[in-house]
């Protein structure tokens, strides 16, 4: 069998006149048809004996097809570490990524992807992660985003929102961590931003005026990877609070939640 | 002398098939046609210019463009139930969910859900409202983590197969209810079932748990909802 990129064949140029009337005429058949049709697919070349396909994602769906060493396939879609793939007499499956990294491109090279293992929670590209903690005796719920500059650099948003006796607020925070050892299943970091910071005091007490500051912070933590993907993440930190009075206040920051990498 | 004048027409013979060959001025071949016909000629010339190449690769290399793969890990949907808040009787409630399934044993999820509660029996009995219609609104977010606990297939007939799951989930959020916000725990399960690729459809039983003094006294509020629900992976 001849090797090609796509499954897709390649497309015929029409007349330049007639191609506004057909997309006119073909454009709500087009839309409708949009995701079956439009889409090249990446085609992989089974290398291994064989290649299992199991009837959904997940490790205890049966398998009830194989597709023989020198067959390619189109891969349709991925859903977490399955992807599901059609063979070339179009039936239909899904494969493990452990078996598909053992297959190639068309071009010969090695099928490579994001495990989630190890490897990939010491280099990514981005983490999400949700967190309870507190903030200066308020109770804590946080959420936050990164993006990897390099394997130990990231710049995060977080987002928190704390509820105490006194009064309630807001936390948003933007700012660098570091990681130092990102290839250690425990490597700890330290983070460096600033932010704002809203509280509004609950309405029983005699002064219930809102405030808005700007807030810098430092913090330590420590990451632990978990399972594919997943990973614990633990953090102090310490926000300066810029406030209009004499004096700054000091404000103590901990949380403790899951977290992601993708 | 036969011999003599055979000798003599032959030589005129032989200068007649060289021609005017030995008169030409062969034209000097220009660059492209030496190259490709170098090969095949050798020109006078050549011992002084630098040898002219084999082949000229004149093809570019094909830019090849390896399509991406289609990732379907979030899930995007409604939901629409009932809520029993506690002490004021269950009510309708709907909400919104966000998921992202981190394999496929864990899945996160956001979830954002409003209700109206309603009246405490002291408040029907006594036609004392406690809260304004404001302070009745029961608004809610919460940030899990789910475990597909129970995997597997649903059958209906002989030719449809729908993979499903049966998931335990619990996480942290707030409660805004009676004017106040509510640190909040939520744990419960649920049953996913997919009849496409793209297509999920939930039932879930959770209950919401905060600390409140609405009704006098503070205590732990359970406030369990119900609900059916329908997502759209991408």
């Amino acid at each position: 069998m001849e090797r090609s990129i796509t499954t897709t064949p390649s497309t015929r140029r029409w007349p330049t006149k007639v191609a506004p009337l057909l997309a006119a005429l073909l454009l709500p058949l087009l839309l409708a048809a949009a995701p079956a049709c439009a889409r090249d697919y990446l085609q992989l070349f089974v290398m291994q004996p064989y290649l299992e396909l199991h009837t959904g994602p997940g490790r205890g769906y049966p398998v009830t097809q194989v597709v023989a060493r020198g067959e390619a396939v189109d891969v349709l879609m991925r859903r977490t570490e399955w992807f599901k793939v059609r063979t070339e007499h179009g039936i239909e499956g899904w494969a493990y990524e452990g078996d598909l990294v053992r297959t190639t491109l068309a071009d010969g090279s090695a099928f490579q992807i994001n495990l989630g293992d190890r490897a990939g929670f010491a280099s990514h590209r981005w983490e999400s992660g949700a967190f309870g903690g507190a903030y200066e005796g308020a109770t804590l719920i946080s959420a936050y985003q990164a993006l990897s500059l390099t394997d130990h650099l990231k710049i995060e948003l977080s987002g928190s929102q704390f509820i105490g006796n006194l009064s309630n607020g807001y936390l948003l925070d933007i700012g660098f961590s570091h990681v130092f050892m990102p290839n250690w299943r425990l490597s700890p970091f330290v983070t460096l931003g600033g932010g704002y910071e809203r509280v509004e005091p609950k309405p029983t007490l005699a002064q219930p005026l809102s405030s808005s500051n700007e807030t810098a912070y430092v913090g330590v933590g420590v990451r632990c990877y978990l399972a594919r993907r997943l990973f614990l993440r633990g953090e102090l930190r310490g926000h300066e609070v810029f406030t209009n009075q004499n004096s700054n206040e000091v404000k103590n920051e901990w949380k403790l939640g899951f977290a992601f990498f993708y | 002398m036969e011999t003599r004048i055979c000798i003599l027409l032959l030589s005129f013979v032989a200068l007649g098939c060289s021609g005017c060959a030995l008169f030409h001025r062969q034209p000097k071949p220009d660059a492209n046609a030496q190259a490709g016909d170098s090969s095949a000629q050798t020109s006078p010339d050549s011992d002084s210019s630098p040898p002219p190449s084999v082949i000229e690769p004149q093809v570019e290399r094909r830019s090849v463009k390896v399509p991406s793969i289609r990732p379907s890990n979030i899930e995007l949907g409604a939901y629409y139930g009932e809520i029993s808040i506690q002490d004021f009787g269950a009510q309708p409630v709907a909400g919104l969910r966000l998921d992202y399934h981190i394999s496929e044993d864990f899945f996160a999820e956001a979830v954002y859900g409003r209700a109206k509660a309603g009246e405490t029996s002291f408040e029907t009995l006594s036609n004392i409202q406690l809260l304004s219609d404001a302070e009745r609104r029961f608004t809610y977010y919460n940030l899990s983590l789910g475990y597909n606990l129970f995997p597997g297939e649903v059958f209906i007939g002989r030719n449809l197969a729908m993979t499903s799951a049966f998931y335990m989930i619990g996480g942290l959020g707030s409660v805004k209810f009676a004017g106040d916000q509510n640190f909040t725990v939520n744990f419960g399960a649920g049953f996913r079932v997919l009849p496409t690729d793209w297509l999920a459809l939930h039932i879930d039983v959770q209950d919401l748990v905060f600390r409140s003094d609405v009704t006098g006294v503070e205590e732990l509020k359970n406030n369990l909802q119900a609900t059916i629900g329908a997502t759209v992976f991408f």
